[in-house]
């Protein structure tokens, strides 16, 4: 009986893309067999590193003027360096990967941040090896989810990454850990099984396009594949369409999170670890994200931009929500675990209005989030690390006894709130710019006649509020944390130390570089990527129109 | 076969056994293991065992050897055929797992010198439900599933000075008694309709009218109810949790996966020639949608049920009657098409399931062995005290679960999604069975929530694993991963038998 091996082609550089998401896993079973808990530090941020520099290595081997297309490098495309290895012939399964604008900003925010991270678990002492262990495992499911291809293989690896994080928060959390990883585990779960659901249904129905049918994301979300899929699927706006794209929100929206799947986000950073949180908050809600961009939008282009306003208001409450509960937090964790709802809003917003600028901003929203929330987690870590305690109105006056971290906290409290300059600025301009611009008759939705100008203009000043109330439990907290008398119990307190200092550093680097010049830092990588997938939802509207 | 001389049914010529190898040799063995006492010095337990084990294993060779070849004996009494190969082989190696099971967790339960009376029982039973994969005659349904039967209930009491084991087999009994009397109940209108003992006679039978018809289904109804009672399909389910609880662990692991299995390929042999048969029009819709709602209602009842429990074996029990409620949804498709695909998705599962059923009750032995217990709270703190058992543990549970990248996700993705190719009125079973994975979710959690989230007290001690507990559990954890990586081989594999 022939037996089919997933050997990769080893003569190309796609391997990379392969080495990438399984060293971390090699670096797990390493780890296991680590000596003491010093070793399996060492040898976890060892990993990270060597993980990181094969995501950097791939700066010299991705092309970011490939072909304009949302399609294949070998069709013209933007995608490339892929790998497509049969899996499960009978369903025309494949170990698919590949790379393009959209996935390449996250995988090296994923690579950085873990980094990091390894390095701010430097004080865990309970059961060291199967942190370590987890937290590299975790690598790999993020990794493969940004890279996978195949709906199949993503979902897999969307999957796979939620287990090491159920046991990150359920093992070495706080005092309710429990509750919030059962918690975190069922939301999610339930959210993948929404995922389940589309992802069986999507293949049935490609069967009726292609012989055998296809879990190919680029071939799903290829116009001419998509003229004729809508027609099996009874219409690319008909109740099987919007069902699917809704089920698809739902299971990305949870991950994301939007008001009023965000429940489970709150305890699960408040328990949590810090190195945790970090991850939590700046890469694994971006795999929601990630996933509207990938598989949502692209798949069922004409029910999401029929369903445009359930998407905006969605993203416009999270904002205006998640704002407004920040400003009634007293525990500083809380409070930036309501910021990254109401900053993920952004995302959801930007993608919903579905114009160049709106999309661009939601993708570097993405990134930028991911460094603000990464810091602004490590910065609370740092505090609770001194005082035990993390509530807001007992904390004061450290301007002046932590100069050093008072600094960072500067750049991060800033960035976060999205002082111009600095990253996150960037990312919440271009989405309510776009906003706006959606009002404009020739944008998407008004020249497909679904959007009347109030309506957009409405949700566009509702979301610059948010913008504002953003200023305000930002620059409160920050008041409320370092100004003031110097209280004598913290009088004592070490400054930040060294590798804290490591670790605040290139985030905030990086905070300003994006905020600066975000053309060279990011839209360099993104702008083929993105003006293709912006065709791609043109397309299918046009397609539609012109059938009318 | 056509080129076979004229030849005495009872007296075979060996070409034709050769489908039959497997019984054969179960046969043989049990023979020998009854003569094992006589010359072992010692009145000792393990050359008994390592006589059922040898036995086993040249039972699972002889299966494999054979392949996919299929073959009738006694006049189509007992017809091999693919599939049924393939079950025989899988329960042949599974019951060979609980033979293992018994050296490494149970042995030290047993008294010296009751090892004969045991392994005779278990390898009768094994031999039941392989008679049970392979006929479609009435009487050898109603001999293969008493055989079956019979030595399951001694079993189940085996440990006769226990007062819940006492208690176990004799609801086993009662149950079982009742269900075989509504069976053969059923099977005597099957014959008086039909005029044969053979179910394809009663298929080929034209009814005179409707009342012939509705007698028909009555009796297809009483059939169901003693194959529904091995597969422990609700509501006929009650026995199962009480005998896994009261019977030793080794008999409630074999009877969770080897008596189901019998069961659903028994099912699967005769809904498929129901599908087929002269019959189909009139009968093939109703039983579809009988046995199809009858498993949407076994899955949902089992997880409701086990959300309550706090014995691990109970749970375990209530879990297994989900799994089989799961495998029940696609029998209906066995019945209207796509039907090797269907057979093929129960294989798999039913392979898939072996694997995580055997590793997780093999832990529960070890633990219980450990005099830990078998209640979860015992469990508190293994993640510390076992770390790698309680690694494969978790393993077990997420593939029960159904969660990648475990193979018990794409044995159960595999049952949705041909669910979901069926038609559009399949697509509520897809949603009940994925509604009853995120509700499975909260009791297996339980287990993992003791072992890693919990600390334990009183249970200090590290639980001793021994190498044969820890090898079996090892390759059930890695079988589960390969399965998933290697996906494409395993159901290779599966339709090269059934194709």
């Amino acid at each position: 009986m022939e037996v089919h091996f997933l050997v990769p082609d080893f003569y190309s550089m796609s391997i990379l893309l392969t080495i990438l998401i399984f060293l971390p896993t090699l670096g797990a079973l390493l780890v296991l067999l680590a000596r003491n808990n010093a070793g399996a530090r060492w040898l976890g941020l060892g990993m990270t590193l060597a993980t990181f520099g094969v995501s950097l290595a791939l700066l010299a081997t991705f092309d970011w003027h490939k072909g304009t297309a949302y399609a294949y490098e070998s069709a013209g495309g933007s995608v490339q360096m892929v790998t497509a290895e049969p899996w499960i012939p009978a369903f025309n399964i494949y170990y698919r990967l590949g790379i393009d604008g959209l996935s390449f900003p996250l995988v090296l925010l994923t690579t950085l941040i873990f980094v990091l991270a390894c390095a701010a678990s430097w004080r865990i002492e309970k059961m060291t090896r199967g942190f370590m262990a987890l937290l590299l495992l975790l690598e790999t499911g993020l990794l493969g989810t940004f890279l996978s291809l195949d709906f199949f293989l993503f979902y897999v690896f969307f999957e796979a990454s939620l287990l090491p994080m159920y046991f990150l928060i359920g093992i070495w959390g706080g005092p309710r850990r429990e509750y919030a990883a059962i918690k975190f585990f069922l939301y999610t779960l339930l959210g993948s099984i929404a995922l389940l659901i589309v992802l069986i249904g999507t293949y049935l129905y490609s069967r009726q396009v292609v012989p055998g049918g296809t879990f190919d994301l680029v071939q799903l979300a290829d116009p001419a594949f998509q003229a004729k899929f809508a027609i099996a699927i009874g219409g690319a706006g008909a109740a099987v369409a919007k069902t699917f794209f809704l089920l698809l929100a739902a299971g990305f929206l949870v991950k994301i999170p939007s008001v009023p799947l965000h429940t489970w986000l709150p305890d699960a950073h408040v328990e949590a670890s810090t190195p945790v949180s970090m991850i939590l908050a700046a890469v694994l809600l971006k795999m929601g994200g990630y996933g509207l961009f990938r598989i949502a939008y692209p798949l069922y282009p004409q029910a999401a931009k029929e369903l445009w306003m359930v998407m905006a208001i969605i993203g416009v409450v999270s904002i205006i929500y998640g704002a407004l509960v920040c400003l009634a937090q007293t525990d500083f964790k809380k409070l930036v675990a309501y910021s990254s709802v109401s900053h993920m809003g952004y995302v959801v917003l930007g993608a919903a209005m579905l114009t160049a600028a709106s999309i661009n901003g939601a993708i570097f929203m993405m990134v930028a989030h991911g460094l603000t929330s990464a810091m602004m987690f490590f910065l609370v870590g740092v505090i609770y690390d001194r005082t035990h305690h993390r509530d807001l109105d007992r904390l004061g006056g450290f301007a002046t006894s932590m100069p050093v971290y008072f600094g960072f906290s500067a750049i991060g409290f800033f960035a976060a709130l999205g002082l111009p300059g600095f990253c996150s600025f960037v990312g919440e301009i271009l989405v309510l710019l776009g906003t706006f611009g959606a009002a404009r008759p020739d944008s998407l939705l008004r020249s497909s006649g679904l959007a009347h100008p109030t309506a957009i203009y409405t949700i566009g000043i509702i979301a610059c509020l948010g913008a504002m109330l953003t200023a305000a439990y930002m620059l409160w907290a920050l008041q409320r944390i370092f100004f003031g008398h110097e209280k004598p119990e913290y009088s004592e307190l070490p400054d930040a130390d060294a590798r804290e200092i490591a670790i605040l550093s290139p985030l905030a680097i990086l905070a300003l570089l994006l905020g600066i010049m975000p053309t060279l830092f990011f839209f360099m990588f993104t702008d083929t990527t993105m003006s293709g997938w912006f065709h791609l939802m043109n397309t299918a509207v046009n397609s539609v129109t012109a059938r009318l | 076969m056509n080129a076979a001389p004229a030849i005495s049914p009872f007296i075979p010529p060996w070409y034709i056994l050769r489908p039959f190898a497997g019984e054969i040799i179960l046969i043989c063995t049990i023979a020998a293991i009854l003569l094992v006492p006589f010359f072992t010095p010692r009145k000792s337990n393990a050359p008994c065992a390592c006589a059922a084990l040898i036995g086993l294993l040249f039972a699972f060779y002889a299966q494999l050897h054979v392949g996919a070849a299929s073959g009738e004996l006694f006049n189509g009494m007992l017809i091999s055929d693919g599939p049924a190969v393939y079950y025989k082989a899988i329960l042949y190696l599974f019951t060979a797992g609980i033979v293992l099971m018994w050296f490494a967790a149970t042995s030290n339960q047993m008294r010296q010198g009751d090892a004969a009376e045991f392994f005779v029982l278990l390898l009768g039973a094994t031999l039941g439900m392989a008679l049970m994969s392979e006929t479609s005659n009435l009487l050898m349904i109603f001999l293969a599933l008493e055989l079956a039967s019979l030595p399951s209930y001694v079993l189940a009491g085996f440990h006769k000075t226990e007062r819940l084991g006492a208690e176990a087999s004799l609801k086993y009994v009662l149950f079982g008694s009742a269900c075989s009397a509504i069976m053969i109940f059923g099977l005597s209108y099957l014959y008086g309709i039909g005029g044969s003992l053979q179910f394809a006679d009663f298929l080929h039978h034209t009814p005179v009218d409707k009342s012939e018809m509705l007698l028909g289904m009555v009796g297809l109804l009483c059939v169901l109810a003693g194959v529904g009672f091995k597969i422990a399909m609700v509501p006929l389910h009650f026995w199962c949790p009480d005998v896994f609880e009261g019977a030793g662990i080794d008999i409630a692991a074999f009877l969770s996966v080897a008596s189901k299995g019998a069961g659903l390929m028994l099912l699967m042999r005769v809904m498929g020639m129901i599908g087929v048969g002269d019959l189909a029009a009139e009968v093939a819709g109703p039983v579809g949608i009988i046995v199809g709602v009858l498993g949407a209602v076994t899955a949902t009842v089992a997880n409701a049920a086990a959300l309550g429990q706090t014995n691990v074996k109970r749970l375990l029990a209530y879990s297994s009657i989900a799994h089989a409620g799961y495998m029940l949804c696609v029998l209906p498709l066995v019945v209207s098409g796509p039907r090797d695909t269907a057979v093929q998705a129960i294989l798999i599962y039913l392979t898939v399931y072996m694997f995580m059923n055997l590793g997780a009750f093999m832990v529960a032995a070890l633990v219980e062995r450990a005099g830990a217990g078998t209640q979860i709270a015992d469990y508190a703190g293994l993640g510390r005290r076992a770390p790698a058992m309680a690694v494969c543990m978790t393993i077990f549970l997420f593939s029960l679960i159904g969660l990648p990248p475990l193979a018990g996700f794409i044995a159960k993705l595999n049952v949705m999604w041909l669910l979901g190719a069926a038609g559009s009125g399949w697509w509520i079973l897809v949603a009940i069975i994925a509604a009853n994975t995120v509700l499975s979710v909260y009791y297996y959690a339980k287990i993992i929530r003791a072992m890693y989230f919990t600390t334990s007290e009183a249970k200090a001690g590290s639980v001793i694993v021994n190498p044969l507990g820890a090898g079996i559990i090892a390759i059930c954890s890695v079988m589960l991963v390969m399965m998933l990586i290697f996906y494409a081989t395993l159901s290779r594999v599966v339709a090269h038998f059934v194709m």
